[in-house]
């Protein structure tokens, strides 16, 4: 019971173990923060990846593979299937009008030519539409009499969702959110239209270039679209670079639409046209299958490829059938087909799993140097206590007691520094992506001043500490007065650099357990070491210590 | 007497003790007997350096003498064969031991220090024993004319109510033999013959105290004296 009651004085009577615990706590909050950040950063990657593109892809070559309506609604057959869309995958030029001077920009786009019903059971295209009209009055209150999203309805989310522009019938198109250098984005991760240049409702030319099977490519074509919404998938890279039009839309422009067949090999007639003997059908270059839930997107990539053979192998067979299949399909889960997307950002986190492993060791260092440090100070008592009869194992568990109270108050408070910070990383990415308010900087001033008194008093008593301590007090708030001064808000987490738009917030639980684990181990480790090193030598030798 | 060691409580034997330093031994012990009955009290007297401090220490438990030169007995046995628990439990009830230069535990109060051999032994925290431990602590505390200073930590304390505070520690568990190493070394005459006559009380009641000195005025009142010259010691030696 000696030990309990020496480990509690150990703990309460100097102010090194409270430095312990802060030293323990910031080791362990400064692993849990960043780790769980890169975790969750993944993790949104990855979910929002999910969501962008269904969890099995099949593609085709350019020239797109005929009968898809058919294979489609095969595949919605399909059990495990939750929904599959068929769409064309090419690239255009985009011409966009800003209401302001006569400025044109033209902005090369990743075109998606989807049905975007379908598409929306698939990804979730539908809920990524960003406009809408105002929730109640108070919202409507909130905006400028100017805004133009005061003008918009109902329409504006049933256009978005079905790229139509209702009120002239013209087919519409959805813009990615970053397309368009009209819309600003706000701190709190909103978008305000920028000088007035709202995008839905203009007109838009969109240029497109048709490929033929064989690779030839023919003159490029061009339309003209209304922007009916604009759509914020979340990945930077999609929504800086992707438009939606409808289907049918995009399979006439690329030429992908039904045709009469001609027998090519025949003789031609009198105006040089060859016998017609059929028709193609319409094509598309991509389906898009969502897995419902219970099935792994590995599995279901088997089920779609077996059941793309089988529906090749009944089209061949079937004489009336004259358009040929692919040969060639890349059916991909979602994992796959983000390859590029993904791999750089596990190589990061790998990166900085190695990093951190580095800072992690430095700090197991520190905490280790720190017990060693106050336990070698007490070598002395341990000569005391052995030599009034305490064991060995008696003297060991003072101080593994001693390193276990601080290893546990320590990673807690740790755990919940970095779960605070977090939990509000946002706000705090925020406040530093602002410029510091001129109560807080002037604030600081003063203190400054008044520390600069507290220095003149330390000067006429004569005081060394004092006059030390308040001279790096002084200095120290003098600099972060200038700097809050000289502050000028800078988002760190730029959109363009990540993928996402705002920062992980969830805690990486197993990082934080692990990381408060280790935080207690390399406490106990440390405090006993030199513990059990001061236990063994023979009582008279530890008191000459010190 | 001396001769005699077959009655003896504590029996050291031919003890020897060589520090090195880098390739320079000092011999400090070279085969020191020193044999003391129960309930005698002896006084060892040396000059500075002597070796006084370290033949307490070896016949403490606190030290080990050479290997293989010489033993110290307690009750017939050699506690140099005890070793882990038994020599711990030796420390603990059998010898009380009075440092030269006190040795409190700087962040306990005076009460627990004077607790402390009490309370080592009991792993888990026993109400009744603490209690126990406690009254036995206050009551040898208030006997040295400590009373009044049971809560307060070794720091606040003069250098005679350290050592006394050290000699209640030595007493808690009731030990056989007391080694008092210059236990009025540090303090003037008025209080060191204050200290001496507590000791001289409880030797009375059948304590048998080993004690070293440099002060022979101090040895006189021992019911022996020995003298440690080069490192042995020499018996049956004179009063001056
Ligand atoms: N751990 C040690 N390492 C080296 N030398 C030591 C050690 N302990 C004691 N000595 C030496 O042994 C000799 C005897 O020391 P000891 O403390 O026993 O003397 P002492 O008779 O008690 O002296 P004093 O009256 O000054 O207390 C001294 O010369 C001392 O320097
Ligand atoms: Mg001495």
């Amino acid at each position: 019971m000696y030990a309990a009651l020496l480990s509690n004085r150990y703990l309460t009577s100097r102010l090194i173990p409270f430095i312990a615990i802060a030293a323990v706590a910031l080791c362990v909050a400064l692993v849990v923060t960043v780790v769980s950040v890169m975790t969750g950063f993944l993790n949104m990657l990855k979910d929002s990846g999910r969501l962008i593109v269904g969890d099995v892809i099949l593609s085709t070559g350019i020239g797109g593979m005929p009968y898809a309506d058919e294979f489609v609604a095969d595949l919605r057959g399909l059990s495990g299937v939750q929904g599959a869309s068929p769409l064309i995958d090419t690239i255009g030029l985009l011409r966009m009008p800003y209401p302001v001077g006569n400025q044109k920009e033209i902005a090369h786009v990743q075109v998606w030519a989807v049905d975007p019903v379908s598409l929306a059971t698939v990804t979730d295209y539908a809920e990524d539409l960003y406009w809408k009209p105002p929730a109640d009055a108070a919202a409507k209150a909130a905006m400028a009499a100017d805004d133009p999203r005061l003008q918009l309805d109902a329409s504006i989310l049933q256009d978005g969702a079905r790229l139509i522009h209702s009120k002239t019938g013209t087919p519409g198109i959805a813009l990615g959110m970053h397309v368009s250098v009209g819309n600003a984005r706000q701190r709190d991760g909103s978008y305000l239209p920028r000088y007035g240049w709202f995008m839905p409702g203009h007109d838009v030319t969109l240029t497109v270039v048709p490929v033929s099977g064989s690779g030839k490519i023919a003159e490029p074509r061009e339309q003209s679209f209304t922007v009916v919404n604009e759509v914020q998938t979340g990945i930077y890279e999609v929504d800086k670079n992707r438009v939606y039009i409808p289907l049918h839309e995009g399979q006439r422009l690329l030429r992908l639409d039904e045709a009469p067949l001609f027998d090519l090999s025949a003789e031609p007639d009198a105006l040089g046209n060859y016998p017609i003997i059929g028709k193609t059908p319409a094509r598309v270059t991509k389906i898009l299958v969502r897995a419902k839930a219970g099935i792994t997107a590995r599995e279901l990539r088997d089920r779609v490829e077996a059941e793309y053979f089988a529906f090749g192998k009944r089209m061949k067979s079937d004489p009336t059938r004259t358009a040929k299949m692919p040969e060639f399909v890349s059916v991909l889960t979602w994992e796959q087909q983000l390859r590029d997307l993904i791999t750089p950002v596990e190589k990061e986190r790998e990166m900085m799993r190695v990093l951190f492993s580095l800072i992690y060791l430095v700090c197991a260092g520190l905490i280790l140097s720190i017990f060693w440090a106050i336990v070698i100070e007490k070598t002395r008592d341990i000569g005391i206590l052995r030599s009034v009869g305490a064991s060995r194992l008696g003297v060991l568990w003072i101080f593994l007691r001693y390193g276990l109270i601080i290893g546990v108050v320590g990673s807690a408070l740790g755990v919940l520094l970095a779960w605070g910070v977090i939990r509000n990383i946002n706000a705090i990415h925020e406040a530093i992506g602002s410029d510091a308010p001129p109560a807080i900087w002037i604030g600081t001033f003063v203190l400054a001043g008044l520390s600069a008194l507290g220095l003149l008093r330390a000067i006429w008593v004569g005081k060394l500490l004092a006059l030390l301590l308040w001279t790096l007090a002084t200095g120290v708030l003098a600099l972060v007065g200038t700097a809050l001064a000289l502050h000028h808000g800078t988002l760190i987490w730029d959109p363009s650099v990540y993928y996402f738009t705002i920062v992980p917030d969830q805690v990486d639980w197993t990082t934080a357990w692990s990381t408060a684990l280790g935080g207690v181990l390399f406490s106990v480790i440390g405090a006993a070491i030199p513990a059990a090193k001061a236990a063994d030598i023979d009582p008279v030798e530890a008191l000459r210590y010190g | 007497m001396g001769e005699n060691s077959l009655g003896a409580i504590l029996d050291a034997r031919s003890v020897r003790k060589t520090y090195t330093f880098g390739a320079l031994p000092v011999e400090v012990l070279r085969g020191a007997d020193l044999a003391v009955n129960a309930g005698e009290w002896v006084a060892v007297l040396g000059s500075s350096g002597s070796g006084k401090s370290t033949l307490l220490h070896l016949m403490g438990g606190l030290d080990r003498p050479d290997a293989g030169d010489g033993e110290i007995h307690f009750r017939g046995s050699p506690i140099a064969a005890t070793h882990g628990k038994r020599l711990d439990a030796y420390r603990n009830r059998d010898i009380g031991f009075v440092f030269q230069f006190y040795h409190l535990l700087p962040e306990l109060n005076v009460l627990e220090n004077a607790m402390l051999p009490a309370m080592i032994g009991n792993w888990f925290p026993n109400r009744a024993r603490r209690k126990q431990a406690e009254s036995a602590a206050t009551a040898l505390l208030e006997s040295f004319g400590l009373g009044h200073r049971m809560l307060h930590r070794p720091a606040q304390l003069s250098g005679g109510e350290r050592q006394r505070v050290a000699i209640a520690r030595a007493l808690a568990n009731a030990p056989p033999v007391l080694l008092a190493d210059e236990p009025t070394g540090n303090l003037d005459v008025k209080t060191g013959a204050g200290i001496l006559d507590l000791l001289a009380k409880r030797h009375a009641n059948g304590l048998t105290i080993v004690m070293v000195t440099h002060d022979p005025l101090v040895a006189a009142r021992a019911d022996r004296i020995v003298k440690l010259i080069d490192g042995q010691v020499e018996t049956g030696c004179v009063l001056p």
